[in-house]
């Protein structure tokens, strides 16, 4: 059974982003994220997968409070994020750190390696003089680099080793919550496992909570323990990973498990048709009725909410026919 | 590469520095009083006293150049400080506020711009009188706008960038964010502005002194005496020479020392030389051409030429493809695939020349052609009828500004088609809803599965015999890659005896849609054989080692491969994957192994392959 | 198409608006009465009764609103005021001025972009090679030599000591069309010098730029012939920021009319304007300033409208 009180907390999160009006032209709100539930508890990999403009990204930063919610609330450990002083926001960020997709951007280029890694040690009074270096130097073994090339620019090393120091650059604080976005997308096939691997070792390790984010299904059945399925800003399919990896229930978490290439089986023929349509006009109803093989009329009337699916403990579906599909 | 890039501003920069001494040094030097009069001996040419004679006043001519220098100097510096300081405080604060602090800030500066920068100093110079004073608070309210500009453009994109997310995450103070984070990231493309608006300054102050209007006499300026040496110009048409000059001459070294500092500072957007597309064929010592069912790579080899040397960046490649058949070429980045294709395409960078090899192809005609010696006419006739191919990225492999069925009735008008109306039937087969409107849409109008299909019909629109396909889905979303790779199985038994080269890194795509693989990497072929045999039993530890890092196993630990791929400059001595590979021993670290034939279907790069079951 | 044209056309009346709410206020929030200043010439303080008088005339004694009111209303008649000196009305000799500085700056435009086009594109398709060098080269050396030097040393060299061309003047069209154009092409090609080189610049780094992008090489790989590539996916792509460059150097052209006119004695905008200037004749001033920065508002309405005729993803933005 879960815990009463997950460490980070999202509660029917509603994000917009406004897209700029132009010179009389009026703004339209585009809804990134809409009434979004996720839970990640203490100790706990929580992977998030969908295609492009599913909300994945916005919704790491919005857990991590970089960006605000326009409806809802972001919990950390029971604290309401927008409840909270400047002050104790900062003593909060302490403990929630964030990994980047592209460890070519997520480095400064001009500050060297090691200054980058301390600086979460200076700016929240870790440690002071000589002991954030010792401490960078720790980091740096913890993430399999050598401490000497704390003096090093970013530039000097490769991608895998860049997206090491941006791991040992968020452990820095000494986290409990790390949000990891496509953290491996960026990298070759084998550089890629090494990283992963890293991350299954500081998990264990460390007890860290991990809000993984990726379109990999793959690497996301090898590292959580949970999945969240996401379609144009909202939930389809929310559970235990293995689970749903055995038997996926929402028409699209079958589209995609079936769309992904497999070095076992050969893909399914087309599963799906079209493509996701533009965030910024999304279908009524049901967002993915217009590609579902399933959707029958009242797919368009009805926004279909998470239901937990009968005979599970934690299975939630977003679709009006999940029962009939699982049964 | 940075030490040639600082030296290329040590010239401008010496001059730069000569001028600016001069400039603070004419009190020092000994020089006649720039301002004392001689009426008697006015417009008399150069002397002892006088090396640049004197002028309509009988005063000394070089003199009154570099004091002039002072001037022009003094008020360009003042001003552009002023204006520097104030356009980035401004810049920075709108673009990291964004909103009313934007409009505050930015968007007000940016009234300046509404008025020619020359009339807006005459219009200040109305209300305040010529002087010194005038034209430097003009300059700046001038320049502000400009470096706000810069400053918050630069913000802008700085503060999008991961690593300013990465330090508001850590719970950085803002004050901290831009002092130490975003300041020295957008310094470069300021210092550039700042040495250009220099340049400007004197410019503008040296115009506004030629109208009379700026510099008020005596004080030497260089505008003032073009203007004093225009009305005796017919007496003494040099002293009209010197200070223009001298003008010329700053501002050259000036905008000069601007165009290297933008080199060494700011590289975006500079060119890279030669841009290769007008090809010239590489000379290549001459080889037989035998007859080949469809395509043979052999022994291709492809070298940059650096400074240092020439680096080889695909050694020793060799495929073949059959009639009808899909081979996937398959590696990491730096494996050098992409290249190979390009060769077969004649399409490679500038810089990359072969340097060994054939690439032998038989075309629709029956006749055989290595495609690395064969002239640029012939190759153009070839491209895009007997061989085409499908990039990666379909949102900028189609031009923007041309209509999607243009594009595609570009390639049945380049090898004779009279008339476009088979674009439409083509838009169709690849399966675009709605060919006929989609014909007349742009680019940006269709979704990026969409426009691969375009790309695809522009491809197989003359019937190939060869499609090369290079990281087609991997800019597409998992479900709309599905429907890529089944169009272009569809498509390959539609075009009967069409083969494919399928280029790509994902290894569970290539079980998907390839009869054969070949893996390359860091420049080599490292094994090529059936698909099903090779994944099911590869003979090189590379291959192995590749498959069991795919997160598909359920292991509890991903079989990761130590270390990273060399890069091009320091290739390992002997077999480039040893010092990566868990069964590497003696020799391998000595003596690059070639590639050996394993059966009669399958090649290996590796000395203990007869090992690897 | 129509509405992205009617809302820039909004946009550029705006911008009028604001370029004339801001020459009125200037001159008339700036510290110290202007028509204390304009009497107080050569520091010696002037005479009450004629600082006065000269207030009333302006209407420097009404409310600051009445005054904006009256200025924005004679604006829209058209009516720009008396000169100070010489009574005469403003308007009448923008009328007869302006028409000659827009030949000039057209004719300037069109010189710099004859020339730079074209060799931009020469050079760009062989940078590094020797044509490359020798353009890039004067160009860098154009770029440098301040407009009313070029134009001086132009009469220096051409009138005085080749006696080419006679130093300068006009004669109207309808008299003598043949020495009209050749009186114009002197100012204009000076002009021309600085501007043609900047149009170079921009079109032979923008080619360049263009011949890097996947869309040309998919172009070859159709089979496509270079010169197809170079008309139908390089040069149209390389406009855009041509026109970029064009209309933020546009500020400059105009200023630099204003010296050359001065040069080659060209009896348009700015010699009226430089006469007003010394004599600090305010309402002149603010009306030929208002005329050539609604100008300049224009001209950057057309580059606007270019940008869409260029790129559909602007038409359809």
């Amino acid at each position: 059974m879960r815990a009463a009180q997950p460490l980070a907390r999202a509660v029917g999160v509603t994000r917009a982003f406004y897209r700029r009006g132009r010179f009389l032209g009026r703004s339209v709100p585009v809804m990134a994220l809409r009434g979004v539930d996720v839970e990640v508890q203490r100790a706990e990999t929580v992977g998030v997968v969908g295609e492009s403009g599913c909300g994945k990204s916005t919704l790491g930063r919005v857990m991590l409070g970089l960006l605000a919610p326009t409806e809802g609330q972001v919990l950390f450990d029971g604290e309401d994020l927008a409840q909270q002083t400047q002050a104790h926001l900062r003593t909060l960020r302490r403990r929630m750190q964030m990994v980047f997709q592209d460890p070519y951007g997520s480095l400064d280029p001009r500050r060297t390696v090691g200054a980058q890694i301390g600086d979460g040690i200076v700016i929240h009074r870790l440690a002071a003089g000589v002991e954030v270096a010792e401490r960078v130097a720790l980091l740096l073994r913890q993430v399999g680099l050598n401490p000497a090339d704390a003096g090093r620019l970013p530039h000097e090393f490769s991608g895998g080793q860049r997206q090491r120091i941006a791991v040992a650059r968020a452990l820095a604080t000494a986290p409990e919550f790390i949000v990891a976005d496509e953290p491996v997308s960026a990298l070759d096939v084998s550089i890629q496992a090494q990283v992963v691997n890293l991350l299954a070792d500081l998990r264990a390790d460390l007890g860290l909570a991990l809000l993984f984010i990726s379109h990999d299904l793959h690497v996301v059945r090898h590292l959580c323990d949970r999945l969240v399925v996401m379609y144009l800003g909202r939930v389809m399919e929310e559970g235990p990973a293995s689970e749903i990896f055995a038997a996926p229930v929402h028409p699209y978490t079958r589209a995609l498990l079936a769309a992904t290439p497999s070095l076992r089986h050969r893909a399914a023929p087309v599963p799906l048709m079209g493509e996701v349509p533009s965030i910024a006009s999304p279908p009524t109803g049901c967002v993915f009725r217009t590609r579902c093989p399933m959707a029958q009329p009242d797919c368009a009337e009805t926004v279909p909410t998470l239901q937990t699916l009968k005979g599970t403990g934690d299975r939630r579906i977003a679709c009006l026919r999940a029962e009939e599909i699982a049964t | 590469m940075n030490g040639l890039r600082l030296r290329s501003l040590a010239v401008p920069g010496l001059l730069a520095a000569a001028i600016l001494l001069l400039a603070l040094a004419a009190p020092m030097l000994p020089l006649a009083d720039p301002v004392r009069q001689d009426v008697a001996r006015r417009l008399a040419g150069p002397s002892a006293a006088h090396l640049l004679g004197q002028d309509e006043y009988g005063r000394d001519v070089l003199s009154r150049i570099l004091w002039g220098a002072r001037v022009s100097l003094a008020v360009a510096f003042t001003a552009t400080a002023l204006a520097a300081t104030l356009g980035t405080a401004l810049g920075i604060l709108g673009g990291y506020f964004r909103g009313v602090i934007e409009l505050l800030t930015v968007r007000a500066a940016e009234i300046v711009l509404c008025f020619p920068p020359l009339l807006l100093a005459l219009l200040v110079v109305t209300l305040m009188g010529p002087g010194t004073g005038t034209l430097i608070f003009s300059l700046a309210i001038l320049f502000t706008p400009g470096f706000a500009r810069v400053a918050y453009a630069e913000t802008l994109s700085v503060r999008a960038l991961d690593y300013v997310t990465a330090q508001q995450a850590l719970g950085a103070p803002t004050r901290r964010i831009l002092a130490r984070t975003l300041l020295p990231n957008i310094a470069p493309p300021l210092i550039v502005q700042f040495s250009l608006t220099v340049a400007s300054a004197m410019v503008l102050e040296s115009g506004l002194s030629f109208l009379g209007l700026g510099v008020v006499p005596p004080s030497p300026s260089w505008g003032l005496m073009i203007r004093g040496a225009r009305t005796t110009m017919e007496q003494a048409p040099l002293l009209l020479l010197w200070p223009c000059l001298a003008l010329a001459g700053a501002v050259l070294v000036l905008n000069l020392l601007c165009d290297r500092l933008r080199d060494v500072l700011d590289p975006r957007g500079r060119s890279t030389g030669s841009p290769g597309f007008l090809r010239k064929l590489a000379a290549l010592p001459p080889a037989p051409v035998e007859s080949v069912p469809l395509l043979r790579v052999e022994g291709l080899t492809l070298q940059v030429k650096g400074r240092h040397g020439s680096v080889t960046l695909v050694r020793d490649a060799g495929f073949s493809v059959g009639r009808g058949e899909t081979v996937a070429v398959v590696g990491e980045s730096g494996s050098g695939k992409t290249l190979t294709v390009l060769a077969v395409m004649g399409l490679l960078p500038a810089a990359v020349v072969p340097v060994a090899g054939r690439i032998l192809f038989t075309g629709r005609d029956g006749h055989v052609r290595d495609l690395l010696r064969l002239p640029e006419a012939q190759m153009r006739a070839l491209r895009g009828r007997d061989l085409a191919m499908v990039f990666q990225d379909p949102s900028s492999s189609l031009n923007p500004l041309l209509r999607i069925g243009d594009q595609v009735a570009e390639s049945l008008r380049a090898h004779g088609a009279k008339s476009s109306e088979s674009v439409v039937p083509l838009l169709r087969q690849v399966g675009l809803p709605d060919p006929e409107r989609q014909a007349q849409a742009y680019p940006h109008e269709v979704s990026g599965g969409q426009r691969q299909r375009a790309m695809i019909a522009a491809a197989i629109a003359n019937h190939p015999r060869l499609l090369l396909a290079d990281e087609p889905t991997t800019a597409l979303d998992v479900t709309v890659q599905a429907q890529i790779l089944s169009l272009l199985t569809d498509l390959k038994r539609a075009e009967g005896g069409m083969g494919m080269v399928f280029v790509t890194h994902n290894l569970a795509v290539v079980s998907d849609i390839a009869d054969r693989v070949v893996v390359m990497y860091a420049g080599e072929v490292v094994e090529e054989g059936p698909v099903a045999d090779v994944f099911a039993a590869p003979r090189h530890p590379y291959t192995a080692a590749l498959l069991a890092s795919v997160p598909e196993g359920g292991a509890e630990r991903l079989a990761a491969i130590r270390g990273t791929v060399p890069q091009p400059l320091d290739m390992p001595a002997g077999c480039r994957f040893a010092p990566r590979c868990e069964r590497a021993i003696e020799i391998c670290r000595e003596v690059a192994p070639a590639l050996v034939e394993v059966s009669l279907v399958r090649r290996s790069r590796c000395v203990r392959w007869k090992e690897l079951v | 198409m129509l509405a992205y044209a009617a809302r820039r056309l909004l946009l550029s009346a705006g911008l009028v608006w604001v370029v004339a709410s801001l020459v009125f206020l200037v001159i008339h929030l700036i510290p110290g009465d202007p028509a204390e200043l304009l009497l107080s010439q050569g520091g010696i303080a002037p005479d009450p009764a004629a600082v006065d008088e000269l207030r009333h005339r302006l209407g420097l004694n009404l409310p600051l609103w009445e005054q904006y009111a009256s200025y924005m209303g004679a604006l829209l008649r058209g009516d720009f005021g008396l000169s100070l000196l010489d009574e005469h009305p403003i308007a009448d000799e923008i009328a007869l001025r302006l028409p000659r500085t827009l030949e000039l700056i057209i004719a300037a435009a069109l010189i710099s972009l004859a020339f730079g086009m074209p060799l931009g594109v020469a050079a760009a398709l062989q940078a590094g090679g020797l044509l490359d060098r020798l353009l890039s080269g004067a160009a860098a050396l154009a770029l440098s030599i301040p407009v009313f030097v070029v134009g001086t040393l132009a009469v220096l060299v051409l009138a005085q000591e080749l006696k080419l061309v006679s130093a300068g003047g006009y004669v109207p069209f309808a008299r003598d069309p043949g020495r009209h154009i050749v009186l114009l092409l002197m100012p204009a090609g000076t002009i021309a010098v600085g501007l043609g080189a900047v149009v170079f610049r921009v079109m032979r780094s923008s080619v360049l730029e263009v011949l890097e992008r996947d869309h040309v090489r998919a172009a070859q790989a159709r089979g496509l012939s270079a010169a197809g590539i170079i008309r139908r996916h390089v040069v149209r792509n390389a406009l855009t920021p041509v026109v970029t460059v064009v209309a933020l150097h546009l500020g400059t052209l105009l200023g630099g009319t204003v010296l050359v006119e001065f040069v080659f004695n060209w009896p348009g905008l700015s010699g009226y304007l430089v006469r007003a200037v010394e004599a600090r004749d305010y309402p002149e001033v603010m009306g030929i300033v208002l005329v050539i920065s609604t100008l300049f508002v224009l001209l950057n309405f057309v580059v606007d409208l270019l940008y869409a005729v260029i790129d559909p993803r602007v038409r359809h933005a």
